[in-house]
C-alpha cells in the first residue's frame, strides 16, 4: 500500500469522525460517547462555531476534499502530477495549524478536552507526516527523471 | 507530451488498486453503518414536548434584587456540561460579588435541548421546587450532581432527582405529586419557545442589555460584560 493510498484511508476516517460530532450537534445523536464528559462541553463551547457554522461541519468538508485530492493521487490518471503532492501538503498543514489553534483553545480557554477533537488532531498530524513523505518521494521522483 | 510509462494492466486490474478500493469501501460501510445505527438508536423521549397544554408567557426564575442595575438573562440547560460549569465555578462569586451588592440579578429561563434525554425531568424538578420557593437550591444541586442524573449515567433521572430533592429539604409528597402531574411542563415549553423565537442555539446563552452572548463565561468575563452593559445603559439615558 503506498503512502498516499494510507493518507486517503486516514482522510476518509477523518470524514467519518467529523460527520458523528455534526450530527451530534444537529441533534440527530443523543449524546457523545465520552467518559470523561468533557467532549460536549467543547462542543457546545464558544469556539466550536466558525461563521455560525459548528467546527465540525467545516471538519466534514474539510475531510472530504484531502480525501478527494488523495484519490485523485491514487489514480492512474492523475496519480503522476506533482502539483496534487504539493496540495496535500498544503492542505493538511492547513489543517495542523488548524488543529493546533483548537488545542490550544481546548486547553487555555475552556480548560476541556475532547477526544473526539484528540483524535481529529492526531489523524491531521499523521496526514501532515504522510504528505511530507509523498512530497518528498514525489520530487526525487522528479529529480531522478 | 510524455505519457506515464504503463505496467501493462488496464486502471482496476491492478490488485493492489482493487484491494485498496475494496478497503475504501469497507470502511465506508462500516462507517456510514455505524453513524446510521447512532442516528437511529432510540434516544428516549428527547423532546417531551406536549403540544396539547395552553401556551403560557415565559417566565423565569430571579436570583437577586428586581431593583438590581442590570438584570441578566441566562438561558440554560441542566444537562448541559457548559452551563454546569458556569452554575458550579462561576455563579458563586457572582452571588458573592454582584448579587449581594445589588449589582446584577440573574433570570434563568429553561433551554431544554433536544440532545439531552433527561433535561426535561431535571427542568421539572426545578421548578417544582420552586413551587416550594427552593429553586436556586435545587438549581445548584442539579448542576452540582449533573455526572450522577444525565443521559449517561441513568434512565431514570426522576429518582436520583428525588434523592436530590430530599437532600434539600423538600416536602417529598407535594414535590412527588408535582413531577408526577408535570405541573410546570407548559411554563418550561413557554420558556423554551421564548428561546428558540430568538434563534438561540447554544446553552448557556447570556442577554447582557443589548448584547448576547453564548457559551461559558469565567467570572471575569461576567464582570467585564456586567459593566459594559451598565455603562451603556448610562451613556443611553445620558443622551
Amino acid at each position: 500500500m503506498t503512502t498516499r493510498m494510507v493518507l486517503a484511508l486516514l482522510a476518509l476516517c477523518g470524514v467519518l469522525l467529523a460527520a458523528y460530532l455534526s450530527l451530534h450537534d444537529l441533534g440527530i445523536i443523543g449524546s457523545l460517547a465520552c467518559g470523561s464528559g468533557s467532549c460536549e462541553l467543547v462542543q457546545t463551547s464558544r469556539w466550536s462555531r466558525l461563521l455560525g457554522i459548528h467546527v465540525a461541519v467545516w471538519g466534514v468538508g474539510y475531510y472530504v476534499l484531502v480525501f478527494g485530492v488523495a484519490m485523485a493521487a491514487v489514480s492512474e490518471r492523475f496519480g503522476g502530477d506533482p502539483r496534487l503532492s504539493l496540495a496535500l501538503v498544503g492542505l493538511t498543514g492547513w489543517g495542523v495549524l488548524f488543529s493546533g489553534w483548537l488545542t490550544y483553545v481546548e486547553l487555555f480557554r475552556i480548560h476541556a478536552i475532547c477526544r473526539w477533537c484528540v483524535g481529529s488532531a492526531t489523524i491531521v498530524a499523521v496526514l501532515f507526516a504522510l504528505a511530507l513523505l509523498d512530497y518528498r518521494a514525489q520530487a526525487r521522483t522528479v529529480v531522478g527523471e | 507530451m510524455a505519457k506515464k510509462p504503463s505496467n501493462g494492466r488496464k486502471p482496476g486490474k491492478n490488485p493492489a488498486m482493487r484491494g485498496f478500493y475494496l478497503l475504501i469501501g469497507a470502511i465506508a460501510v462500516v462507517g456510514i453503518g455505524a453513524l446510521s445505527y447512532l442516528s437511529a438508536r432510540p434516544k428516549g423521549a428527547v423532546s417531551q414536548w406536549d403540544s396539547s397544554l395552553p401556551k403560557l408567557t415565559a417566565q423565569g426564575h430571579l436570583e437577586g434584587s428586581d431593583s438590581a442595575q442590570l438584570e441578566v438573562v441566562e438561558f440554560a440547560d441542566f444537562e448541559c456540561p457548559a452551563c454546569g460549569q458556569f452554575a458550579t465555578l462561576t455563579e458563586p462569586d457572582i452571588r458573592t460579588h454582584l448579587i449581594d451588592s445589588g449589582v446584577v440579578s440573574i433570570r434563568y429561563i429553561d433551554f431544554p435541548l433536544s440532545i439531552h434525554r433527561n433535561t426535561w425531568n431535571a427542568h421539572r424538578a426545578a421548578w417544582c421546587a420552586g413551587d416550594q420557593g427552593k429553586f436556586w437550591p435545587m438549581h445548584d444541586a442539579i448542576y452540582q450532581n449533573q455526572d450522577r442524573w444525565n443521559s449517561e449515567a441513568t434512565d431514570n433521572p426522576d429518582n436520583v432527582l428525588a434523592g436530590i430533592a430530599q437532600g434539600i429539604g423538600l416536602n417529598m409528597d407535594t414535590y412527588t405529586q408535582c413531577v408526577k402531574d408535570k405541573k410546570y411542563q407548559a411554563q418550561i415549553q413557554a420558556n423554551e419557545t421564548l428561546a428558540e423565537s430568538r434563534h438561540l442555539d447554544q446553552t448557556p446563552t447570556f442577554v447582557f442589555g443589548n448584547k448576547v452572548i453564548g457559551g461559558y463565561e469565567t467570572y471575569d468575563q461576567f464582570k467585564a460584560n456586567v459593566e459594559a452593559a451598565i455603562a451603556a445603559t448610562k451613556a443611553a439615558a445620558r443622551k
